[in-house]
C-alpha cells in the first residue's frame, strides 16, 4: 500500500513492514536493494521511511513499499500505525550482537498485535563477520513461530535476494515464481555536447583519483 | 567466458553449525493474497549479440560526497545489435537480475585507468538504467588485472570503430550532397563543361575522404 501522497501503480504492490532493532541493518538492506550501496555509517531512522521497490518476476512486475522503521525506542514513534494494513515483513536481528536476537520475540508480538496471519521472514543479519554471537543452530524462533529464517548479509549481498522472493511467493502462492530479467531498453541516441563533455572528462579525471569503498574485498558474484 | 566468482555461500556456511536445510520452508500456511499469471519474458536483448561478458562490481561517483558507491555486482556486456550494429554495455545485478547499467558505446568516449588500482577503470557515460538519460561516471571492478585489460580493450575497439562508422557517414554524406549538387547541374545546362565540373568535384570528395580517415589525435 502506497502513501497517500505517493504514486499508485497498475502492477501489484504491497505494504512490507521492517522491524527489529537499531543497527540490525534494515536501512542499510533496503539501501542496498534501491541503489546497490552499501552505507558503512550509522544513522539512526527516525520514526519510518518508505521506499517502493520493485522486482520483475515471470509472473510481471511486482512492488514492496518497505515501511523501514525506526529501530530505537526513542526514534519509534507511532509503532502500531506503522504496522496497520502491513501485509508482509521482514524481523531483522544482528547475528553479533545477542540482545537483538533476544528482543525477536518482541517485535514479533507487537507486529502480530496488528498483522494477523501474514507471511513473516526472519533475517539474521551481518554473517559476513567473523566472530558471531548467535550461531546458525542457535536461532530457533523461527520454528516455534512458524516464520522463513534467512542468514543474509547486506555487506557481501549473501542471500539478499532471498526475503523479497520467500514474500512474493506466498502472497502469490506459487512456489515456483522467481526473479526474471528486467527489460533493458534501448538507450536513445544523444547528441554530444564538446563543451559538457570536456566538463565530464575534468570530474572523470578526479573521480579517478578516489578509491573504492571495498578495495580489500575480492570476492563478488 | 571467465567465471570469476568466489563462492561467498562457502564462507559464510558454518558447516557444523548449520543444522537445517537453507531452502526449507519453515514458515506458516498462508493464504495468498493476490492470484498472478505467468507472463512472457522480455529481455530487452533479444536482437542483439554479446560480444563480451564478464563477472564484475559496478560502482558510480556520488558528486556530492566525492566518493565511489556500489551500483551492483553481477555481469558487464556489450551487446551488438544484429541490424542496426550498434553496441551497448549493460550490466544487471546477480539473482535479481535488475539493471545497473545500459548506455550506448560511441565515438569520444574512453575508458580511463583507475588510480591505484589495476583491477578498476573508469568512463563517463549518458546512463539509461532508470529509462531517462543520466550523467553518470561509473568505475568498474573485475577480480583479475586480466579480465580488466580485455574490458578495456573491447571498450576501445569499440569507441573506435564508432568512430571510423562516422566518419565514413560524414564522407558519404559529403559525397552524396555533391553528386545531388550535379545532377541538378546536369539538368540546368547540357554543356561538356559539366562534365569536367563533375569529374574535379568527385575528385575533391576523393580528398576529403582521405583526410578525413586519419584517425585524430
Amino acid at each position: 500500500m502506497a502513501l497517500p501522497n505517493q504514486q499508485t501503480v497498475d502492477y501489484p504492490s504491497f505494504k512490507l513492514v521492517i522491524v527489529g532493532d537499531g543497527g540490525t541493518g534494515k536501512t542499510t538492506f533496503v539501501k542496498r536493494h534501491l541503489t546497490g550501496e552499501f552505507e558503512k555509517k550509522y544513522e539512526p531512522t527516525i520514526g519510518v521511511e518508505v521506499h517502493p521497490l520493485d522486482f520483475f518476476t515471470n509472473c510481471g512486475k511486482i512492488r514492496f513499499y518497505c515501511w523501514d522503521t525506526a529501530g530505537q525506542e526513542k526514534f519509534g514513534g507511532l509503532r502500531d500505525g506503522y504496522y496497520i494494513h502491513g501485509q508482509c515483513a521482514i524481523i531483522m536481528f544482528d547475528v553479533t550482537a545477542r540482545l537483538t536476537y533476544k528482543n525477536v520475540p518482541t517485535w514479533h508480538r507487537d507486529l502480530c498485535r496488528v498483522c494477523e496471519n501474514i507471511p513473516i521472514v526472519l533475517c539474521g543479519n551481518k554473517v559476513d563477520v567473523k566472530n558471531r554471537q548467535v550461531k546458525a543452530k542457535q536461532v530457533t524462533f523461527h520454528r516455534k513461530k512458524n516464520l522463513q529464517y534467512y542468514e543474509i548479509s547486506a555487506k557481501s549481498n549473501y542471500n539478499f535476494e532471498k526475503p523479497f522472493l520467500y514474500l512474493a511467493r506466498k502472497l502469490a502462492g506459487d512456489p515456483n515464481l522467481h526473479f526474471v530479467e528486467s527489460p533493458a531498453l534501448a538507450p536513445p541516441e544523444v547528441q554530444i555536447d564538446m563543451a559538457a563533455q570536456q566538463q565530464h572528462e575534468a570530474e572523470l579525471a578526479a573521480a579517478a583519483s578516489q578509491p573504492l569503498p571495498d578495495d580489500d574485498d575480492d570476492t563478488f558474484e | 567466458m571467465a567465471s570469476i566468482s568466489n563462492e561467498p555461500e562457502r564462507e559464510h556456511r558454518d558447516e557444523e553449525e548449520t543444522g537445517a536445510n537453507e531452502d526449507e520452508d519453515t514458515g506458516a500456511q498462508v493464504a495468498p493474497i493476490v492470484r498472478l499469471e505467468e507472463v512472457a519474458v522480455t529481455t530487452g536483448e533479444e536482437d542483439e549479440d554479446t560480444i563480451l561478458d564478464l563477472k564484475s562490481k559496478l560502482y558510480r561517483f556520488d558528486k556530492d560526497g566525492s566518493q565511489w558507491k556500489e551500483r551492483g555486482a553481477g555481469t558487464v556486456k556489450f551487446l551488438k545489435h544484429r541490424v542496426s550494429g550498434k553496441i551497448r554495455l549493460v550490466m544487471r545485478q546477480s539473482k535479481t537480475l535488475k539493471i545497473c547499467a545500459n548506455h550506448l558505446v560511441r565515438s569520444g568516449m574512453s575508458v580511463q585507468e583507475h588510480a591505484g588500482n589495476d583491477k578498476s577503470c573508469v568512463w563517463h557515460a549518458r546512463d539509461f538504467s532508470d529509462g531517462e538519460l543520466k550523467d553518470e561516471l561509473f568505475c568498474i571492478r573485475f577480480a583479475s588485472v586480466e579480465n580488466c585489460k580485455a574490458f578495456m580493450q573491447k571498450f576501445k575497439e569499440v569507441a573506435e570503430s564508432e568512430e571510423e562508422k562516422e566518419e565514413s557517414k560524414d564522407a558519404s554524406d559529403t559525397a552524396g550532397l555533391l553528386e545531388k549538387l550535379t545532377v541538378e547541374e546536369k539538368k540546368t545546362e547540357e554543356k561538356p563543361a559539366a562534365k569536367a565540373e563533375e569529374k574535379e568535384k568527385s575528385e575533391a570528395v576523393e580528398e576529403k575522404k582521405t583526410e578525413e580517415s586519419v584517425p585524430s589525435t
